[in-house]
Parts: C-alpha cells; sequence; structure tokens
C-alpha cells in the first residue's frame, strides 16, 4: 500500500529535510518499520522501547487519531495519508 | 431597598455595563457589519475578559487583535523582559523597550491602540499558586507561553473552573490550534497526554508565522464569545505553512484523561459544576 506520510520538522533530519515522503505498509506497524527502512533513527523517534507510539505523540490515517481505531494495527489503503503530530509549545 | 429592587437595579447596572458607546459604535461598525456578530456579538466582546498566557510573537498578536476587536478586559501574564531577538515578531514591542518588563510595554501598546479596553499586566508566569485565580477571573484563556508547563497549568485550571481555552502552539513553520471547551471537547492531555523535551530557543521562528497562528486564535475566541462561525471544537488545524498545507484532524474525548476523563471529574466534584450548554458563557460584566 503506497501512503503519504507528513513529516513534521522534528524528524525532518531523517528524511533528509522532507515534509512529505512516500512508504509502504498495510497497516501503521508495517509503514513505521517501512519508514525506519527508508529514514534510519526515525523509528525510535515516534516509538518508544516497546514499540509503542510515544505519548507525546499522534499519528492520524487521513483525518482519524489511530489511538481510537485500531492503533498500530490500524490497516491502509492506498492512497492514505498519515500525519504525524507531535506535541508542541512554541509562542 | 427590597430584593426584587434590588434586583432590578442590578440588572439596570448590568445592561449599562454592556451598552455600546457612541465610540465604540462607530470604531466597530465594520465588523458590527457581519451579520452572525452584529451589536449582539460586539456587546458579548466588550462583556469578555480575555486571559492571555504568553505575550511573545503568539500572545502578544492574539492580544493585539482581540483589543482591537473590542474584548472588554485583557489579562496578559507572562514573566521576564524583553530581548532583543525577540524583535523580529514581538509586534507590540519597540527597539527602545530591549531588556525592559516585556508585559508592560503590551499594555501601553495595547493602551495607545485602543484605550476603551482594560488591560491588566502581570509580570510572571502562569504557576501552582497563582493559575486557578487568573483562570477564575477570566471568560476564556488563550494558551500561549513558550513552555509545556505553563500550557498544562492552564489547561488543567480551564477545565477545573469550566473556562473555554484557545490552545495555539508552533514550532518552527508549523503550527497547531483547537479550542477546548471542558467536558464538550477534549482537552490539552487528551490529545498529548505526555509532552517531549522543550527547549524554547532551538528552532527558528518568522514573525509571520506566530502572526498567523495568533490572527487564527484571536479569531476562535471572537468565534466563541460572539458565536460567529464555527470554532475548531474537537478539531486540531495543523498547519506546514511552508508547504502551505493545512489539515483539519478530528480529536477524541479520552475517558482515562486524567484531567478530563471520569476518574478526574469524580475527585474533581463540586468545581465542575453547571455543565452548561452553551460554550461560552462570560461571567464578568464591568467593563
Amino acid at each position: 500500500m503506497a501512503v503519504k506520510v507528513l513529516i513534521p520538522t522534528p524528524l525532518q533530519k531523517f528524511t533528509n529535510n522532507q515534509a512529505t515522503i512516500e512508504c509502504n505498509g498495510g497497516n501503521i506497524d508495517e509503514l513505521i518499520d517501512s519508514l525506519e527502512i527508508n529514514c534510519p533513527g526515525i523509528k525510535s523517534r515516534i516509538c518508544d522501547d516497546t514499540g509503542k507510539p510515544r505519548r507525546f505523540l499522534n499519528l492520524y490515517v487521513n483525518s482519524e487519531d489511530i489511538r481510537f481505531l485500531d492503533n498500530t494495527d490500524t490497516a491502509l489503503s492506498d492512497g492514505d495519508e498519515v500525519s504525524i503530530v507531535p506535541a508542541v509549545a512554541g509562542g | 431597598m427590597t430584593k426584587g429592587k434590588q434586583q432590578t437595579t442590578n440588572d439596570k447596572k448590568q445592561q449599562r455595563a454592556i451598552m455600546l458607546t457612541p465610540k465604540e459604535l462607530e470604531r466597530y461598525s465594520r465588523q458590527i457589519q457581519l451579520p452572525d456578530l452584529g451589536e449582539k456579538g460586539q456587546k458579548a466582546l466588550k462583556n469578555t475578559t480575555a486571559l492571555v498566557s504568553g505575550v511573545g510573537g503568539l500572545g502578544g498578536t492574539t492580544a493585539l487583535y482581540l483589543a482591537v476587536a473590542g474584548i472588554g478586559k485583557l489579562i496578559l501574564v507572562r514573566g521576564g523582559g524583553l530581548r532583543l531577538d525577540d524583535m523580529n515578531r514581538q509586534i507590540l514591542m519597540s527597539d527602545d523597550w530591549v531588556g525592559k518588563t516585556r508585559v508592560t510595554k503590551a499594555q501601553e501598546t495595547l493602551n495607545q491602540i485602543n484605550p476603551d479596553v482594560e488591560v491588566e499586566a502581570i509580570a510572571e508566569y502562569i504557576t501552582p499558586e497563582n493559575v486557578d485565580a487568573l483562570v477564575q477571573r477570566s471568560d476564556i484563556a488563550l494558551s500561549c507561553a513558550h513552555n509545556f508547563p505553563e500550557r498544562d497549568l492552564l489547561n488543567a485550571a480551564c477545565v477545573r473552573w469550566q473556562k473555554p481555552m484557545v490552545e495555539a502552539a508552533m514550532n518552527s513553520m508549523e503550527a497547531y490550534l483547537t479550542t477546548i471547551v471542558p467536558h464538550q471537547t477534549p482537552c490539552l492531555s487528551c490529545l498529548f497526554p505526555e509532552k517531549p523535551n522543550w527547549d524554547r530557543r532551538a528552532f527558528g521562528v518568522l514573525g509571520a508565522v506566530s502572526g498567523t497562528l495568533a490572527c487564527l486564535s484571536a479569531l476562535e475566541a471572537i468565534k466563541l464569545i460572539t458565536g460567529l462561525g464555527k470554532p475548531l471544537l474537537g478539531q486540531l488545524l495543523n498547519m506546514d505553512l511552508a508547504n502551505v498545507e493545512f489539515h483539519k484532524l478530528h480529536l477524541y474525548k479520552d475517558p482515562d484523561c486524567p484531567v478530563c476523563g471520569k476518574e478526574a471529574e469524580g475527585a474533581e466534584g463540586t468545581l465542575n459544576h453547571g455543565k452548561g450548554e452553551r460554550p461560552f458563557a462570560p461571567t464578568t460584566t464591568n467593563h
């Protein structure tokens, strides 16, 4: 499944400063593994030691928060857009 | 005086307090023309006290747009002085003020721009000691601080005292915005149960970016106060201003949220009274 991933600024150092990248995955777990292959080091920024997304960032499939879907088992379809949104505090 | 007469007198005083003067009717005539705002919305603005936490590129500009819109009172809360490297975005400041107390200059500038707005300047940060009193005497809060602890304190106090809060934050060319109405929408803690390490000077910032977010933030408050349009309730507007990408993301209440979830609600007890249907109901009248 080809999925567009929107990368926030703090993680763009792993994507060669790209704000969006295309990845593959049938679900979020697979997508994160695919991200790690393409952008080494990014997974540990997204997930904690148990492999779950860190609680200071959210993943949205299209406009829905995966915490209220099937978490990292949330299925992905061709053309889906996944946003990674970390908590920020700039004012 | 009988109790009935006293009540009538109080009602009249309240009505007088929110009457618009001829000067105000002229000053705000272009926005009163907006059908969903009108004189009723303008009176609601005049009858509102807004707490602005953080008076930087975001909070200062948010305060400016609330002031020119005719908000009744602003309470500006920000400790510390002005630095030269603040000046690329802090449009209430002036070059000769570098090194001096920032919030005082914000008050002075806002008074010059719109003397009809009462501006209270508090040269402190939001703390566990001051947050409840600040929120209690406000009708709405604008969360614009440069750190997570102040934002979390404000969020929790707004939930405790049932006051709406506009959460606006940015990082480099990205920003997000949502409007929180306690017990109706998710709160900041539902959205992000934990916060990352944060260095407030570790990213670049353009004044036009913090200013864009500030305008949207002020607009959210104005919408909530006047009933104009549709506020971002239960939605996060996520913005990438470098690439002009805007996305609205759905937010959900976390039933286990330590701030507004079921357990917290039970523990708060009497503080969480009066869950009204209206998302916004000013409690103060004397401006």
